[in-house]
């Protein structure tokens, strides 16, 4: 839920990294930890455990400067994403203000990003939030390792198994070398605000 | 040509052993470890299948080295506690984040910071929070259920109990406030299926004061916790839906309170309910159950402003479910 303070003309809102388990969400949030060093307004912070899988969620607090007269300001957040951590999911997806879901283009991942989707879905309407109103972007991870010959799936494959009917903006990315990582986020962060000046008429 | 087939199918072969590999050992470094652990063994069966083929038994060796570190990995993760204690700035950050206090006081802002912590299996901090919150009257009493539920979730009913039989014999709590406690307590022990004896306050008060006991009584019912409700069907008796049910969306709940936006378009239901209007037949759904039961219309507002103007926001109580 975004905070406004009107006074201050500052807004903050809260962006969720959401996807199966070693999809890359938190490498999504330490690319941008160590390339967004302006934005960045202080330190990244990860609770993961064994085999560096994260337990409650990596956090990470970035500022866009002002945008229509208002200091905006975004807490970022990843979810674990090991099936077992269903209601740290559901607790740290209260008051998201934009989602960005992370699949992992992986071809023996396919069923697990069709669950990790159907799994926000349903921790989203438990909000009585619909996942076809909140602003949301696809990324479509690990591009980078179809250049190994490891077996990937087609965008086009991606975008029928997950975005045919959400038809939200995707990108294609590599989180680990930084590709599209900065074009989710820019695309995620351009439908959050305008969905919340929809919503507050925020903007000057 | 025989000999330059047979190379081939060899050379396939072997092609087919160095992308299973490949992949294997890919998913083992992205951490998908019964993935990986898949691919090893398909190339473990293909290298048996194989009758010459060159350094086959170091290779299988190799492979079930493999095997052994991925199924040890995988026992550790498996065996990885779900709710670690924290460092107490992972902990600050929490109750930090995940207190959703607006525009709150102090205490019921300390209150949902230490909830939060609960939350995220905190517990011995939360616990020692939610003792210093037993000082301040105004929510002495969800404090002292949040401890409870601490012990529930930490350690054994028998804590609960011996927690709640502790502040029994203290005097910190006013007899209504520990009757409210009581009932909470006993209520979820009775759905454990555990059978313990909570004696209760209002009995040991010098006149028995049947005030309180009701106060406590509507007070524990008023603070009874209600399943989420994700929408309801209404079922009308009259109007032009007579006998139809129709369904509309939770849009927000506060205990039996929920409120349902309904779109201005739909001008003939709006017409048809009126605050104060008893719902006979209604629907509700949760997440994990439907039940019947009827509802009480308690209020009918159209939206003045926002993107949802002209709608309107019709609060529904639950008045009995079945």
């Amino acid at each position: 839920m975004a905070i406004f303070n009107l006074k201050k003309r500052e807004i903050e809102c809260k962006v969720v990294y959401y996807g199966p388990g070693r999809c890359g969400k938190t490498t999504n949030l330490e690319y941008i930890y160590g390339s967004y060093k302006k934005q960045v307004k202080g330190e990244m912070v990860s609770i993961n455990t064994e085999g560096d899988r994260t337990l409650f969620f990596d956090f990470l607090p970035i500022g866009l400067g002002q945008i229509r007269g208002c200091n905006v300001r975004v807490q970022l957040y990843t979810v674990p994403g090991q099936v077992k951590y269903s209601s740290t999911r559901k607790l740290v997806l209260r008051g998201v203000d934009g989602i960005i879901f992370v699949a992992d283009s992986l071809e023996v991942r396919r069923e697990k990003n069709m669950l990790s989707l159907k799994d926000l879905q349903s921790n989203l309407k438990e909000y009585g939030k619909s996942i076809f109103k909140v602003p949301l972007i696809m990324q479509y991870n690990k591009r980078d390792l179809a250049e190994q010959g490891i077996p990937l799936m087609p965008i086009e494959q991606m975008e029928r198994d997950l975005n045919r009917q959400l038809k939200v903006p995707s990108v294609a990315a590599s989180a680990v070398a930084g590709d599209g990582v900065g074009a989710t986020l820019k695309e995620c962060l351009k439908a959050t605000l305008q969905s919340l000046q929809r919503e507050f008429q925020w903007a000057q | 040509m025989r000999f330059n087939g047979l190379t081939g199918a060899l050379m396939d072969i072997k092609q087919q052993l160095k992308a299973l590999l490949q992949e294997a050992e890919t998913y083992r470094t992205q951490g998908l470890i019964a993935e990986a652990h898949l691919r090893y063994t398909d190339a473990a069966d293909l290298i048996k299948s194989i009758g010459k083929l060159k350094n086959r038994e170091s290779l299988l060796s190799a492979i079930s080295e493999k095997i052994q570190a991925l199924d040890s990995t995988k026992r550790k993760v498996d065996k990885g506690p779900t709710t670690p204690e924290l460092s107490k700035k992972a902990q600050d950050l929490i109750k930090n984040l995940f207190a959703f206090s607006e525009n709150k006081d102090k205490d019921s802002a300390a209150l949902e910071g230490a909830v939060a912590l609960a939350k995220f299996g905190q517990f011995d901090r939360a616990v020692i929070e939610l003792n210093e919150l037993l000082q301040k009257d105004a929510i002495r009493v969800e404090a002292a259920k949040n401890i409870l539920r601490c012990h529930l979730a930490s350690t054994s009913p028998d804590e609960a109990v011996a927690q709640y039989r502790q502040w029994f014999s203290d005097d910190r709590f006013q007899s209504g406030q520990l009757e409210t406690v009581r009932i909470y307590l006993d209520e979820i022990l009775q759905k454990r299926g555990v059978e313990a004896d909570l004696p209760s306050a209002i009995e040991h008060v010098d006149k028995p004061d049947a005030e309180v006991a009701i106060e406590a009584e509507a007070a524990a019912e008023m603070e009874e916790e209600f399943l989420d409700i994700t929408s309801i069907g209404i079922t009308f008796d009259s109007g032009p839906r007579k006998g139809k049910i129709v369904e509309f969306d939770v849009n927000f709940q506060s205990g039996n309170m929920l409120s349902l936006i309904i779109s201005k378009q739909e001008q003939e239901l709006i017409e048809s309910l009126s605050a104060g209007m008893k719902l006979q037949d209604v629907q509700y759904f949760s997440p994990i159950a439907i039940f019947n039961g009827a509802g009480l219309v308690t209020s009918k507002t159209q939206i003045k402003a926002g993107p949802k103007q002209g709608d309107f926001c019709l609060d529904v109580r639950i008045v009995s479910s079945s």
